[in-house]
């Protein structure tokens, strides 16, 4: 075990670290890009991403105008999910609305909603909904039937349609009703931005170092002093570790401020434990910088480098289920992210802060992030050495 | 003119020579096309429902029944010695069903029988559709159950309007293909601009007899070029695989198309203009370009659920006037009267990056 330290920490490689931080050291912009634009981003993005639906503007259309016709509006006016844009004359009209843009939801009430009411007869509300964008579509769709049988509810209990219900209840015999009750775990106030900001973290950990980990690889390579580094009876390894170990300081750093940002900005909790976090964290930038090494070894120059990273970047963090849930990919992608070191740290990241996973809920994560971390990193290495020779 | 002609045509020759910038001119778009309209949407299938059943009677066994029925849900094994929250905790399941012993006989005895559904609601908007498609099933079981008499006195008739499949691919599609039209174009741009400060080049074109308005033109018309090159693969696709069509008057979007064409190739020259740098230029343009579209043009989450403060940012970004356009035209059909001033903004914006990048052509000059 001494040895191996002593192998570790030898002086050819403590004086290579070394360099390395004094040019990290006068480069003050990059630690500077290193911790500030990922901050903002995670606040911007924390703060303006979220799929909750509310304030659906409702379009109108009132045949009826009576006291029963405008208690229906009122009852999806007044709650959070719809807001009254307008009334319309007609059906016509409403439609023009709604394809141009200027509502998003349209009720039409009959003519003879009131007469049916207090006849005791059925009567049909039309609701229209612009689904173009299907999710949006569906919880408007869910928040439209919840309020209409709320709506009922309370008729019924104002006795409008009591007698009905007396009759079907003696001829079917005693029957129970199912109470659904859901519960909601690990975030009970339904706080998008919880679900964002966890999986935003994962997505700029590995783009930044992925990003920062080429630009340094190749950056000797652009200046020429490669051959000088070569000259030094260092080997490969400890180069390439000698790159990697200030790099991992300056990004393990930006992680805990981002960690601070997610705890202090957005309340997210830390349920589970600390350890297990940085653990991941740790293994999250590692496999984004050997993403990046291995993104320079294949390119001649700093512009290359990003050019390259743009055919890995998109795809990686698409398909990593940060910003999305992973069921919502067809079937046949879904195994896909078993390779994706976004999608292992995002699970991470929301087991040991939202749910207090311990160790052992996420052990096939930390699998998954390790042994991408090890196939990438030999990687690199292997292809350095070739490059070398 | 023929000098504009001329300064287009080199910027072309540049890009079909390294194979690159080729390849993220023509293969990436379509690349970015098929995957992220399948990476991206809300709208979810299968979510994994763990049951719980205490009692195992033919009521429990035929609410069970009504769950495994669903497109949503799926019910998955769970062992009865494990608890419920491991379920949840180790990312087995979205939700668990727990139904209490006694509820075949609360049922029978004509008493309201509760079962507890627990929802995962680390992912809010999930969890709401897990809720809401729970509470529907339940509803549709107790009617079932009751004989269907039991409908209340008010019905709504649900109609879907433009999307009636609630297809999540035709939302997406014109998203996406946007996101690839505000991508790669400035990308490509920004990059050659910026290797011409970079190397120095730009000197030539300072003492040669183009001025720079037309040296900019020459370049942007390349870009927009393969602009148009991209949107024309990619809307192949769009009427093909993605099953969209012309909903309305397809003059708008021709024109906003050439428009916003015009723009990105601005934006991005304006860009490499101002950061003589490629590595920084390309960050600039990933920022602008990929970021801002991708996350506040109301690509995936609606722009109105941006908060007050920050959604004045949604109004410069020139790819959100391009969504409802291309949106409009492929589903909603509202033609003119609907986005007359989106198109408009475009060829302000656009108008206003050419007269940037001017002004960081001759700042450069005094640099170089």
């Amino acid at each position: 075990m001494r040895k191996l330290l002593q192998y570790l920490f030898n002086y050819r490689l403590r004086a290579l670290i070394k360099k390395e931080f004094n040019q990290i050291r006068h480069d003050r912009r990059l630690a500077f890009s290193l911790i500030v634009p990922p901050i903002l981003q995670l606040t911007l993005f924390g703060f303006a991403l979220s799929a909750a639906v509310s304030n659906v503007r409702l379009g109108v259309v009132d045949d009826n105008r009576s006291p029963e016709s405008r208690e229906l509006i009122a009852t999806f006016t007044e709650s959070k999910s719809f807001r009254l844009a307008g009334y319309y004359s007609s059906v016509d009209q409403l439609g023009d609305a709604i394809s141009q843009g200027n509502v998003d939801a349209g009720m039409v009430v009959p003519y003879d909603y009131a007469r049916d009411l207090v006849r005791e007869r059925q009567t049909t509300v039309q609701f229209l909904l612009n689904a173009t964008n299907a999710n949006t579509a569906t919880i408007s769709r869910a928040y439209a039937e919840s309020m209409i049988q709320n709506y009922d509810n309370g008729l019924r209990s104002q006795g409008v349609s009591a007698r009905i219900q007396r009759v079907t209840g003696s001829q079917l015999g005693l029957r129970g009703q199912v109470q659904l009750q859901p519960a909601f775990l690990y975030n009970p106030g339904l706080v998008d931005s919880w679900f964002i900001v966890t999986g935003v973290l994962g997505l700029l950990l590995i783009l930044n170092s992925s990003l920062v980990a080429s630009a340094a690889m190749v950056r000797e390579r652009e200046a020429g002093t490669i051959e000088q580094l070569l000259m030094s009876p260092a080997s490969t390894s400890e180069i390439i570790i000698a790159k990697i170990a200030p790099l991992f300081l300056l990004l393990f750093l930006m992680m805990l401020v981002a960690f601070g940002v997610v705890k202090f900005a957005f309340g997210v909790p830390f349920q589970g434990s600390v350890l297990v976090l940085l653990c991941g964290g740790a293994l999250c930038i590692l496999s984004g910088i050997s993403i990046g090494t291995v993104i320079a070894t294949f390119s001649k120059s700093a512009g290359q480098a990003q050019l390259t990273s743009f055919f890995i970047n998109p795809p990686l963090s698409a398909l990593s289920g940060a910003l999305n849930p992973i069921e919502a990919m067809p079937r046949w992608l879904q195994p896909l992210t078993v390779l994706n070191p976004i999608h292992h740290f995002a699970t991470i990241v929301r087991g040991s802060t939202l749910k207090g996973s311990g160790f052992m809920n996420l052990a096939p994560n930390f699998l998954g992030l390790l042994i991408f971390t090890l196939v990438f990193v030999s990687l690199s290495i292997w292809r350095f050495r070739k490059q070398l020779s | 003119m023929r000098r504009i002609v001329a300064q287009a045509r080199k910027e072309l020759t540049q890009i079909v020579r390294d194979w690159r910038t080729l390849a993220l001119a023509l293969a990436l778009p379509v690349a970015l096309l098929l995957l992220l309209s399948v990476g991206l949407s809300l709208t979810v299938n299968e979510l994994p429902l763990v049951v719980q059943d205490f009692d195992g009677s033919t009521a429990s066994n035929g609410l069970i029944d009504a769950f495994r029925a669903s497109i949503t849900l799926h019910v998955v094994s769970w062992p009865v010695d494990k608890t419920a929250e491991e379920a949840l905790a180790s990312n087995a399941a979205r939700a668990v069903l727990i139904i209490p012993s006694h509820f075949g006989r609360d049922m029978a005895r004509g008493v309201n029988a509760p079962v507890q559904l627990m929802v995962d609601a680390s992912d809010a908007n999930t969890a709401k559709l897990v809720s809401g498609d729970a509470s529907q099933i339940t509803s549709a079981y107790n009617q079932r159950m009751a004989g269907g008499m039991q409908t209340g006195p008010v019905q709504a008739a649900i109609r879907l309007w433009f999307n009636p499949g609630l297809s999540s691919k035709k939302f997406y599609g014109p998203g996406i293909f946007v996101l690839a039209l505000s991508m790669f174009p400035p990308l490509l741009a920004a990059l050659a601009m910026a290797k011409e400060g970079e190397q120095k080049t730009i000197l030539q074109v300072y003492v040669s007899s183009i001025p720079a308005h037309e040296f900019l033109l020459g370049k942007i018309i390349a870009f927009m070029a393969v602009a148009l090159a991209e949107c024309l693969v990619m809307s192949l696709l769009l009427f093909t695989y993605f099953g969209l069509s012309f909903a309305g008057d397809p003059t708008p979007v021709v024109i906003a198309t050439i428009l916003y064409a015009f723009c990105v190739a601005a934006f991005g020259t304006m860009i490499g203009a101002i950061i003589p740098n490629q590595a920084a230029a390309l960050q600039a343009v990933a920022v602008g370009g990929f970021l801002l579209v991708f996350l506040l043009s109301g690509l995936i989450f609606p722009v109105e659920n941006i908060p007050e403060g920050l959604r004045w940012i949604s109004y410069i970004v020139w790819g959100r006037y391009y969504i409802e356009i291309v949106r409009d035209a492929l589903l909603q059909g509202g033609g003119w009267p609907a986005v007359w001033f989106q198109v408009l903004i475009i060829g302000v914006i656009g108008a206003g990056f050419y007269g940037l990048a001017w002004h960081g052509m001759r700042k450069m000059q005094v640099k170089a």
